[in-house]
């Protein structure tokens, strides 16, 4: 048994990307760090080793759409949280037969049948009104698993956190 | 008992998820299924419309929606959402490609046990 919307492991395998790399910064390999919450889903942000952040992911097995969930979150971790932002998030559906024939058969097992859903949070590049460009970074050394946002100019290398 | 009758992508033609990939594979799909293939490109004013209102009623809806989103329209009048590009990547969109056209499903629908 599990909570209602958590992503159980044989599922995360198969919804993990292979080999992700830095969006518009680095490219070099992203690390997912998996960051629990209160919330019943996985949340998994996608950053490079220069804290550049890709892309945030939101998974839940529900029937309804977890967007809430993510928006709040993020809201309440970034700063500035001005920069979070309901046109910046997109649903995705997950089916079985589009996961490989593991997923597909334990999908397919229980009942009811239903996607896992998924929210990303893609904070793209942008420049301020000076013209100076900034992105999404992210620093976890907030205690174990806790994550904090924060936009520093898109060239950065570990930039100083604000809250550190 | 129902059968596919169309097969449509919701794509834009700058989209490395949607143009070649969901292109080729969406017709290697199409083949299998033995329907046509209808692309609706969201750049054409026209062809907007209509994906949109194919997305909000029966796909991944959000202000700024993903793409490509992938639609199987059915004899019955049923019409099911099967796929969405993954965010992530391109190469996950294409390993979802491939799990698709292996699928257990695909393989009841070409036999015609998934109605």
């Amino acid at each position: 048994m599990s909570r209602t919307g958590a992503v159980p492991p044989i599922l995360r395998r198969a919804l993990r990307p292979a080999t992700p790399h830095c969006y518009r910064h680095c490219d070099r390999p992203l690390r997912g760090r998996t960051v629990p919450i209160s919330a019943p889903g996985w949340l998994c942000v996608y950053a490079c080793p220069g804290g550049a952040v890709s892309v945030v992911t939101y998974h839940e097995w529900a029937k309804t759409d977890p967007t809430p969930t993510l928006l709040r979150f993020a809201r309440s971790h970034t700063s500035p949280s001005t920069v979070v932002r309901r046109w910046d998030m997109r649903l995705a559906g997950r089916h079985g037969p589009e996961l490989g024939v593991t997923a597909e058969r334990f999908l397919a097992k229980a009942r009811p049948i239903r996607p896992v859903r998924v929210v990303y949070w893609r904070l793209y590049p942008f420049k301020k009104k000076d013209g100076s460009a900034f992105r999404l970074f992210a620093c976890f050394r907030h205690g174990v698993g806790a994550v904090q946002f924060f936009v520093a100019p898109r060239e950065s290398q570990s930039p100083p956190c604000p809250r550190c | 008992m129902s059968t596919p009758v169309r097969l449509t992508i919701v794509l834009a033609p700058w989209c490395p998820h949607c143009v070649p990939l969901s292109v080729t594979e969406g017709g290697r799909l199409a083949r299998r299924l033995k329907v046509p293939l209808r692309l609706l490109d969201i750049d054409h004013a026209a062809q907007e419309k209509k994906a949109d209102q194919l997305v909000r009623r029966y796909g991944d809806p959000a202000p700024d929606y993903l793409i490509p989103q992938v639609f199987l329209e059915w004899a019955d009048g049923r019409v099911q959402h099967l796929l969405t590009g993954f965010s992530e990547e391109v190469p996950r969109t294409a390993r979802a490609w491939t799990d698709l056209l292996r699928s257990d499903w695909l393989r009841r629908v070409v036999r015609g046990e998934e109605t």
